[in-house]
């Protein structure tokens, strides 16, 4: 859909007339910024990796600062002050029959993922983003490595889709559309605020007449359209920024879905530029996991199959090449960040990473003990923190210490109680 | 499978679920525990046998020791228990208290009995309560709360509405569900990222519905194989013959594949392809092909059209048409021929003898036009004139222009809004949209430009994206409910002059507007949607079958026992066959790789047609078509308590109780050389676990007789340490068990027996699945009645199908919200 730019110009000049200039005053401000605000921005990337990491490849034999690297830990030797591994994390209410389920959960500690009648709430990084989400051009990345279904849900308990393309989110974070193309956006931004502000005006009246029950689903709808409607202004101040520029080939799709890792690494490539240059804060990343056999050297099966191995060594043999591999990219992510510096310091040091799963172990289902990473951030690392796996601490505290690692004053997240002990910010 | 995230293939079939064999704390009553307090004296309810006092009598002897205090078993406590029936946590909680005492769950055994009067009266005491509660609230609310469509809804609503293929799935999120099918209403939720999905979905289904370019030109042409550069014929698999090209390997990973790259869409519309072939050298037997569409610049660029076969020696002609976006081509590729490209090169393609597939020719029309511009830009902007624009591009140089803007305006607006809503509209309705059209009209925005605004606002609209029901159903209403059960999409004009005119309840006409609606091709949605879910088909491609275990898995099995269901389940609506084909069943469809698969003999060619079974076959019937099996199965081990769950739940209607949650899984091990059935007996004889495992595991045991890809097996097949090599033939197979009555069987076929002795509660478990599915909404202990008599009277019919489905339309459950 295309009209004339005079004819464009002519129609909507007034109307745009205000958000521009506040985009301008905004760009000014920007600049300045760093003398403003000192300090360089804090973040947080989330991965998980739904089919688990095997737990004794993972977790270290001894606990405090003189444990022994495992297998899996040993290819991040090199981070090993600037990251804690913490053992008997789990999310309450999660059942083995629903195990994968609970990836619905990860970032959200509700409980009962997978039972009927469940109702999600929001994630770890939205929750951050309702504080921090507004000062980038993207509130938060929602990234899959397969697939629209991500760790990020909102407020209502509504999945939020996840972008599985690296290609398609390069571009939207980099790639400068030109000036008609520009305007374009600005139309449509502006068309679809005033469709949103007459819908929300008929479901108003149409509320009215409706029961309670029917009357809180549109009430979602009404909300969900104000958040829209907020989203675009934000959207449109942004729309006439120019967008940073990188100095690198955008990327190109994985297309075979099996190939988890070159997938994973795209996405991390991303994750990194997408900080460096604060396009966003906020990143969510659900791991692929495959149905066939993912393209690595010595891998036969499917990494799902692999991952219920049954204790079978052919199968745990294959699952730990799998899973290194994943280490490997991680290992990537951590030495791209720590390698981009902001002012006196990396931009992993003001970065939580953070990486887990909904499953404890894979083969048996159990959502218990989950393998838990954290990397940079600003926390005081270099230490294997355990928790008794019977008495477990709710992973949420570990979210509630990272929100406090971001700044933001809370202290309640999902099922936290308190914070957790052991963990605390350099 | 679109847009899967990962929950949703990992969820579907798991064998780490072998967990529900794990020790099963006694005494759990799985009920919200509802923060609510007590509230006063229970009331006098005359009618019943049963005084309030003794019911509190009833709770006070049975249920308290266990069911109270700060630590309560269960974390159910009885003083928490509202009897205010009209709240509905405390009706949802008093229904699970009913579950277990009708199932004599509680109080266990080891305990103190009450008698069965008194479990008798208490039970009816609550389900009178219940009942009348949730009557009384339904007649004010309703039953199911405001649904909004969901992606496949809304998808096909565009395609129906704007007359246009396009799709849209990509850019919807993906529905979530927690009752087994994706439009139930009450875990469906909002959010900005969903409504502008919504906004980006409508401009691009508006875009493919509008003209905006000239009449593209129409493509009518044969193209020669001899011609492709993919079929050269030096050093290959390929001999030019005289009347076109023979291919003697079936290789895709080493291209041997017939790409036509001398065809190209140029615009995006359907387009009608008709190939000419056949079967080469092959021994009077046909020979399969498969042809494929897309950009074919990667793999997932390409997407299979479907398979076909060409009888050998005599040039046949086979046809299809196929929507194409601009920039697709196809792809031919010879499916099942013996030979390896190297032993084809060997000999040489000339000197080769063995069996080959011939393509002559392919003829290709297209984009087929109705009319220019196409009806769906008719169907907005009628016969307004489409002129060329100042300062156009090559995709936008034309826009429809209107002498009279604001009156046409209001005309389009109106008759579109009308048709988006599914309703009457008003001229109030409508306001909203047109002073929003005045507004751009008055910016000076163009009449084209300010229309489309207006059209894209009434597709975000709440009265298109909600079905707005009153607790007494209107014409309308009703007209949306058929529509969206039988076609997952909007009424049609037919259906919507029936509501205007207020006929729609009158049962003869409703009845003949069910049996139009299924016999339209648009009932396939039902089909897909309904056995996509009821049967799992959906994930079918979840796992993938090991492939030194299962090395004669492919593509073309796949896709053939993929249809098998729906095909039989489409015979069965047709001809109203009684639901007990469901469970046995004396035919269904096969081609040659799927009999071949079944060892059914004389079946050829990649057709499905209906096959009448041989009575040893053990088939017959969704228990035990391939898909099936393989669906509830992980791609290397078959679990007897998956399987027997599914089986209880989706066939039976008796879903076993999940297991209780924060509890330990078993481990399984696939090490040694114990089967299955070793491993779990030992749980069988633990009574905690055996109270459920009684009755999951028998239909499981029934169907080990078949692998995870539904072959029939007499010998597990196993792998030598390591999962590397050809598998070798493992321990036998047993399929004999009890049911928990203590009936017997020896293998699926007597199973199947068995579970024919009950045929109403097949057509109960059924009727509840298609009452679930057609209103968003299960049913509950209340409608047990109404379900009831739908059972009643499907008896008199033989128990068929489509009775059934003319049963619901006509029930009170599926015509009031």
């Amino acid at each position: 859909m295309k009209i004339p730019r005079r004819q464009f110009i002519r129609a909507t000049g007034i109307s745009l007339a205000l958000p521009w200039l506040e985009a301008f005053a905004n760009d000014r401000n920007l600049k300045g910024r760093s003398n403003a605000d000192k300090s360089p921005p804090r973040r947080m990337v989330c991965i998980c990796a739904p089919l688990g990491l095997h737990p004794d490849n993972f977790f270290p034999e001894q606990s405090g600062k003189n444990y022994q690297l495992s297998p899996y830990l040993e290819i991040l030797k090199d981070y090993r002050d600037q990251f804690t591994v913490i053992s008997g994390l789990e999310h309450a209410g999660m059942s083995s029959s629903f195990a994968h389920q609970a990836s619905a959960s990860f970032l959200t500690g509700v409980p009962g993922a997978g039972r009927p009648g469940f109702r999600n709430n929001i994630s770890l990084d939205q929750f951050a983003a309702s504080y921090i989400g507004s000062k980038t051009r993207y509130s938060s990345l929602v990234l899959a490595g397969h697939g629209a279904g991500g760790l990020s849900w909102t407020r209502t308990g509504a999945l939020i889709p996840a972008d599985d393309s690296p290609s398609k989110v390069f571009a939207r974070l980099f790639l400068q559309g030109n000036a008609d193309e520009v305007n374009e956006k600005m139309r449509h931004l502006e068309d679809g605020r005033s469709i949103l502000d007459d819908v929300r005006e008929q479901a108003k009246s149409l509320s009215a007449a409706l029961g309670t029950e029917d009357r809180g689903k549109l009430d979602e709808y009404i909300t969900s359209i104000r958040e829209l409607e907020r989203q675009m202004v934000i959207d449109e101040s942004w729309a006439k920024r120019p967008k940073p520029k990188v100095d690198i080939e955008p990327p190109k799709d994985i297309p075979n879905p099996n190939d988890l890792i070159g997938r994973t690494r795209l996405l991390f490539d991303l994750t990194h530029l997408a900080l460096k240059t604060d396009s966003t804060r906020l990143i969510t990343i659900m791991l692929a996991g495959s149905t066939a056999a993912p393209p690595i050297q010595g891998v036969t099966l499917g990494h799902h199959d692999l991952s219920h191995h049954g204790k079978d060594p052919g199968k745990l043999a294959q699952l730990k090449i799998v899973e290194i591999e994943t280490m490997k990219t991680l290992q990537g992510l951590l030495s791209k960040l720590s390698q981009s510096r902001e002012e006196d310091k990396s931009l992993l040091d003001n970065t939580s990473v953070f990486s887990g799963s909904n499953l404890g172990d894979g083969s048996s289902h159990s959502p218990k003990n989950l393998p838990v990473f954290l990397a940079g951030g600003g926390f005081k690392h270099g230490q294997h923190l355990r928790f008794d796996p019977q008495n477990p601490l709710p992973l949420c505290n570990l979210y509630l210490s990272m929100l406090q690692g971001l700044g933001i004053e809370t202290d309640q997240f999902g099922t936290s109680a308190g914070t957790v002990p052991g963990l605390s910010l350099a | 499978m679109n847009a899967s995230s990962i929950l949703s293939r990992f969820t579907a079939y798991c064998p780490g679920c072998v967990r529900w064999i794990i020790t099963i704390t006694t005494g759990i009553l799985l009920l919200e525990c509802c923060a609510i307090k007590a509230e006063a004296q229970l009331d006098s309810v005359e009618k019943l046998s049963i005084k309030p006092e003794a019911v509190e009598k009833f709770f006070e002897r049975f249920c308290h020791d266990c069911h109270a205090g700060t630590d309560p078993e269960g974390d159910f406590q009885i003083e928490k228990l509202s009897t205010n029936f009209n709240e509905k946590v405390s009706r949802d909680s008093w229904l699970a208290v009913l579950d277990q005492l009708e199932a004599r769950e509680m109080p266990p055994k080891r305990e103190l009995q009450p008698g069965e009067d008194e479990i008798r009266d208490v039970v009816e005491w609550i389900r009178d309560r219940a009942g009348q509660a949730e009557r009384t609230q339904r007649k004010a609310k309703g039953r199911v709360v405001l649904r909004r469509l969901n992606r496949t809804e809304y998808v096909n609503t565009l395609r129906d509405l704007l007359e246009v293929e396009v799709d849209l799935t990509d850019l919807m999120p993906p529905d979530t569900s927690t009752t087994g099918f994706d439009n139930n209403a009450a875990s469906q939720h909002t959010s900005s990222y969903l409504l502008r999905s919504y906004l980006d979905a409508a401009d691009k289904a508006l875009d493919a519905a509008i003209a905006n370019t000239s009449e593209p030109w129409i493509l009518n042409k044969v193209f020669d194989i001899k011609e492709e550069k993919s079929v050269q014929p030096t050093g290959s698999v390929y001999r030019h013959t005289d009347d076109g090209v023979a291919i003697f390997a079936s290789w895709e990973s080493a291209n041997i594949r017939v790409t036509m790259w001398n065809f190209r869409s140029h615009v995006r519309g359907k387009y009608r392809f008709r190939i000419s072939g056949y079967g080469y050298q092959s021994d009077s037997k046909p020979v399969d092909f498969h042809v494929t569409a897309g950009t074919l610049k990667e793999v997932t660029e390409e997407r299979l059209i479907d398979y076909f076969s060409f009888p050998p020696d005599r040039p046949t002609v086979i046809e299809f048409t196929e929507q194409l976006e601009p920039e697709n081509r196809i792809r031919i590729i010879a499916d099942g021929l013996p030979a390896l490209p190297p032993e084809v090169e060997r000999v040489g393609a000339d000197k080769y003898t063995g069996p080959g597939l011939v393509i002559q020719w392919v003829e290709i029309v297209g984009p087929l036009l109705e009319s220019w511009p196409p009806p769906s830009h008719r169907m907005i902007f009628g016969d307004l004139p489409l002129i060329k624009i100042e300062n156009g591009s090559k995709t936008h140089s034309h826009e429809v222009v209107s002498e009279q803007p604001e009156i046409d305006a209001e005309r389009i607006i109106s008759n579109f809004a009308r048709r988006a809503f599914r309703r009457k509209v008003t001229s109030d309705d409508i306001q909203p949209f047109m002073s929003r059209v005045r507004k751009r009209l008055d910016e000076g925005y163009s009449f084209e430009q300010a229309v489309r605004v207006g059209l894209k606002s009434i597709l975000v609209s709440p009265r298109f994206l909600f079905l707005l029901e009153a607790p007494q159903l209107d014409d309308y209403a009703l007209a949306s409910r058929l529509s969206y059960f039988l076609w997952s999409s909007m009424p049609d004009r037919e259906l919507l002059e029936i509501a205007e005119t207020g006929r729609l309840f009158d049962p003869e006409v409703l009845n003949q507007q069910v049996d139009r609606m299924l016999d339209d091709p648009k009932a396939q949605a039902f089909t897909e949607n309904f056995t996509g879910q009821w049967l799992s088909l959906r994930a079918i491609d979840a796992t993938a079958p090991d492939r030194n275990l299962y090395p004669e898995y492919d593509d073309i099995l796949k896709t053939s026992s993929f249809k098998e269901p729906m095909l039989f389940f489409n015979e069965a609506l047709r001809k109203d066959l009684s639901l007990t084909h469901f469970v046995s069943s004396d035919f269904t469809y096969l081609n040659a790789r799927l009999a071949r698969h079944y060892g059914i003999p004389g079946v050829e060619g990649a057709e499905m047609r209906k096959v009448m079974l041989p009575p040893e076959s053990h088939r017959g019937g969704f228990l035990t078509m391939a898909s099936i099996l393989k669906v509830t199965a992980n791609g290397t081990t078959t679990s007897p308590v998956l399987r027997g769950a599914w089986t209880l739940d989706r066939i039976l209607g008796m879903p076993p109780k999940p297991p209780p949650p924060n509890i330990d899984a078993i481990e399984p091990d696939i090490r040694g050389a114990t089967t299955i059935r070793d491993q779990l007996a030992k749980h069988r004889n633990v009574e905690s676990c055996a109270r459920c495992h009684r009755e999951i595991d028998p239909p499981g045991f029934a169907l080990e007789s078949f692998d995870v890809i539904g072959g029939w097996r007499d010998h597990y097949r196993s792998l030598d340490d390591g999962g590397r090599g050809r598998y070798k033939s493992g321990p036998p197979v047993d399929s004999s068990d009890v049911l928990s009555d203590g009936r017997r069987f020896q293998n699926i076929d007597e199973y199947k027996e068995l579970l024919l002795e009950d045929k109403d509660q097949l057509a109960r478990s059924l009727a509840i699945k298609l009452i679930t599915y057609a209103t968003g909404a299960p049913p509950s202990v209340v409608d047990d009645a109404e379900i009831e008599s739908i059972v009643r009277r499907l008896q008199k019919k033989n128990y068929g199908f489509r009775s059934l489905i003319h049963e619901i339309t006509r029930s009170e459950l599926f015509q009031s919200k």
